[in-house]
């Protein structure tokens, strides 16, 4: 009897280790679409930032179709990637994608989008030069410029004025001053930070390193090599280190997305934060900061200043391109639902909540709008991810964040930091594809 | 044991319905096993699939390449050449054994002193805490995790607030996670949290079997609580105690909904175990081959783990 029990048991855990494993290795798929729908992945920022584009694209493209439903799935930047891959693998992929401009190369290289002809979408003559660069592989057009993203500082003028600070810093020493005046003013509440900076924001980090002369990665001999650990490099993480442990009380294990630092500054948390020009009404948002409508009349905004005179730092030009999966089930409509959303149209309320369109056709829509006019400006220099297909492993694995982490929470000096990382960097931009 | 069962009222009818509709198949040689068929098709539906293509895909180069064209690139043992080869992997395994480890210890004895506490408790507050136990239990962990990172917020978390308000030190932006030990304190509170339920739940139903002349019989021979404890009640329930322990080790090994979603998707280095870390090998570097293949060698360890033990106890308990 004894010997029956144990050999049930031991069948029993045998197959609960099985079906743990299993049940762990299948992923859900996301469901197919249905005949008569246009399947649209785009980032919960349209849905936040510029929903009425979405509806003016949408409307105009049910204009078009009559019958033919726009199921718009929205997604977030954390799972994307990761989404998409399961939905490729189990032939689900939507028939419109949203894709970063620093995560289309890889896709591009495997074969992952379908190749488009630019004349067939509206303004392709004036698109943004760096988001069409994003979209082009082997001489061939895999997507659609969506918009781009300019970061400056968004401050508040009542405090920098509290400080005797009058008009915004134009030097990085006066930044740094003003910084250090800010934190001795208001510094004994715990919760504030001069300057809000998140120890995972890794674009501010590389903009340093940008900004005194440093790079991420370069290509040599027909391989990829990290170079953010080279003397340059080493001393702008020096400097963007001192700075954030004086000026900022952020998480250092977290990103610019948990929380938004637009929350924090609208509970007067913090005196200034860098961020996209979206994310100024985000102070505003419900779901955001809910600041009250009064608050506006104590923002402004600059472009980061460089350590060089008379210059900005350089911004990292983020953006977003729109693509057609290679199996997606309904290439045309997505085609034309592509068509409505980058039209002129929803382009110039895209603009208008912050961001740069992406037709230079609409480069002037902000320019009597004092709070996002610093954004235009802050792209006048800008810098962009090395384009090595693998590149955007270096982000699905968080390298660059774990680093800031690193680097913050002193788990060694910024060069063996930098070092360290920048080898996992070479590593994984030179891994077979 | 008769009793639970109201044969006497069920038993007539049973016969008389057996008798009218004879089953054919009765007492032929294939019929035991016709009647696993139903069962065997779903367990190889739902567990004999998946796990052949995910020996398959270890055996494969498949990256976003291969992922597209739905076809891998045949490369034998390379995978797991170069997963044995990564000094980063052995760590992991460390790792993980470590956390699994003190995870199934708490739970066990937490979960058997809440056991012992519900068996001793009046039966108002027997059901209040039961009540207790079985909320927790059926929170969906998705939900329980994400309540337990906010409390553990570094911005806004009520732990933080709370610490400092009872002057227990100064908490404000205290960061749980910047030390890998006191975040791994945190993750394995929430993970044990969440495991007790079940364990004490099921050790009160074993205690509640146990026969109380033999538990009265040692106290009136003078043992002291805690050797009629052990002497007496733990090796009665020695099976229950083997299934809770294994089936602990498993979940706890595996454990990656709760360091996933406590770390916002993105652990740092410090936070991998081997699920977590064949999760960035698969995903986020779209290596699904040698994705596959550190999960395979996480079903061999584990297998290993459980069949040692349950060995172990086996022998133990046929001695006795």
């Amino acid at each position: 009897m004894k010997a029956r029990i144990s050999a049930a048991v031991v069948l029993a855990v045998a197959l609960a280790v099985a079906a743990s494993t299993a049940s762990g290795s299948t992923r859900q798929s996301t469901r197919k679409a249905a005949a008569n729908e246009v399947v649209v992945w785009v980032m919960t920022d349209a849905e936040n930032g510029w929903p009425g584009a979405l509806t003016a694209a949408n409307n105009a493209f049910k204009a078009q179709h009559p019958g033919v439903d726009v199921n718009i799935q929205y997604q977030s930047w954390d799972s994307l990637l990761q989404k998409f891959d399961a939905a490729l693998a189990a032939n689900s992929a939507p028939d419109v994608i949203e894709l970063g401009n620093t995560q289309t190369t890889k896709y591009m290289a495997a074969g992952a989008l379908s190749a488009i002809k630019a004349a067939n979408y509206p303004n392709s003559k004036t698109w943004l030069a760096g988001l069409k660069s994003s979209c082009s592989y082997n001489g061939k057009l895999y997507c659609v410029p969506y918009y781009a993203g300019a970061r400056a500082v968004i401050y508040r003028k009542d405090m920098y004025a509290a400080v005797g600070v009058k008009k915004a810093p134009t030097t990085y020493s006066r930044f740094l001053s003003t910084g250090t005046k800010l934190m001795k003013k208001f510094g004994k509440n715990s919760n504030f930070s001069a300057f809000y900076e998140p120890g995972q924001n890794w674009y501010v980090m590389m903009t340093f390193v940008k900004d005194w002369g440093g790079d991420i990665a370069v290509p040599q001999n027909g391989k990829w090599k990290a170079v953010f650990d080279a003397p340059k490099a080493v001393q702008a993480l020096t400097a963007y280190k001192s700075m954030v442990l004086k000026l900022s009380r952020a998480t250092k294990t977290n990103d610019e997305a948990h929380p938004y630092p637009s929350i924090p500054f609208a509970k007067s948390r913090a005196a200034a934060f860098i961020g996209n020009g979206w994310e100024w009404p985000y102070v505003f948002d419900p779901k955001g900061g809910a600041a009250p409508k009064s608050f506006a009349a104590k923002m402004g905004a600059y472009p980061m200043p460089s350590h060089i005179k008379g210059r900005y730092m350089p911004t990292f030009l983020g953006g977003s391109d729109l693509a057609i999966p290679i199996s997606a089930q309904h290439k045309s409509l997505g085609a034309d639902w592509i068509k409505a959303f980058t039209g002129t149209a929803s382009q110039k309320i895209i603009a208008k909540a912050g961001n740069i369109a992406n037709t230079t056709t609409l480069a002037n829509v902000n320019k009597n709008n004092p709070a996002l006019a610093p954004f235009a400006k802050a792209a006048k220099y800008s810098w962009f991810i090395p384009t090595a297909p693998n590149w955007v492993n270096v982000e699905k694995a968080n390298v660059l964040k774990a680093m800031g982490t690193a680097l913050l929470t002193n788990k060694g000096s910024v060069k063996s930091v930098a070092h360290k990382y920048s080898q996992q960097v070479t590593k994984i931009l030179n891994a077979k594809s | 044991m008769s009793s639970r069962f109201p044969a006497a009222v069920a038993e007539p009818t049973l016969v008389g319905r057996r008798r009218r509709r004879p089953l054919s198949l009765a007492g032929s040689w294939s019929a035991p096993y016709l009647l696993l068929v139903p069962a065997s098709a779903v367990i190889a539906a739902v567990l004999a699939y998946p796990l052949y293509y995910m020996v398959r895909l270890s055996l494969e180069h498949y990256g976003l390449f291969q992922l597209v064209r739905h076809k891998g690139e045949w490369v034998g043992t390379a995978n797991f050449a170069q997963i044995f080869h990564d000094p980063e992997f052995w760590h992991v395994v460390a790792r993980t054994l470590a956390f699994t480890a003190a995870c199934v210890s708490l739970t066990m004895v937490l979960g058997t002193l809440i056991a012992l506490l519900l068996a001793e408790l009046g039966s108002k507050m027997r059901l209040l805490l039961t009540a207790g136990l079985i909320f927790v239990w059926a929170t969906p962990v998705v939900v329980a995790v994400d309540i337990w990172r906010w409390m553990v917020d570094y911005e806004f978390g009520v732990l933080n607030w709370l610490l400092t308000f009872l002057h227990i030190g100064n908490y404000n932006h205290h960061d749980w996670f910047v030390n890998p030990w006191s975040g791994w304190s945190v993750i394995t509170a929430l993970v044990v949290w969440g495991a007790i339920p079940f364990v004490a739940i099921t050790l009160y139903a074993g205690l509640t079997q146990v026969p109380r002349e033999l538990v009265e019989a040692a106290s009136m021979d003078g043992a002291p609580a805690w050797r009629t404890f052990f002497d007496v009640t733990v090796p009665l329930m020695k099976p229950l105690f083997v299934i809770l322990i294994s089936l602990s080790i498993i979940w706890d090994f595996q454990a990656f909904t709760q360091i996933w979603i406590m770390l916002d998707g993105k652990p740092g280095p410090d936070y991998y175990v081997m699920s977590v870390y064949a999760y960035q090998n698969a995903f986020g570097q779209s290596e699904y081959g040698l994705g596959s293949a550190i999960s395979l060698v996480t079903v061999g360890i584990l297998l290993v783990v459980s069949f040692v033990y349950i060995r172990e106890m086996v022998k133990i308990g046929e001695l006795s």
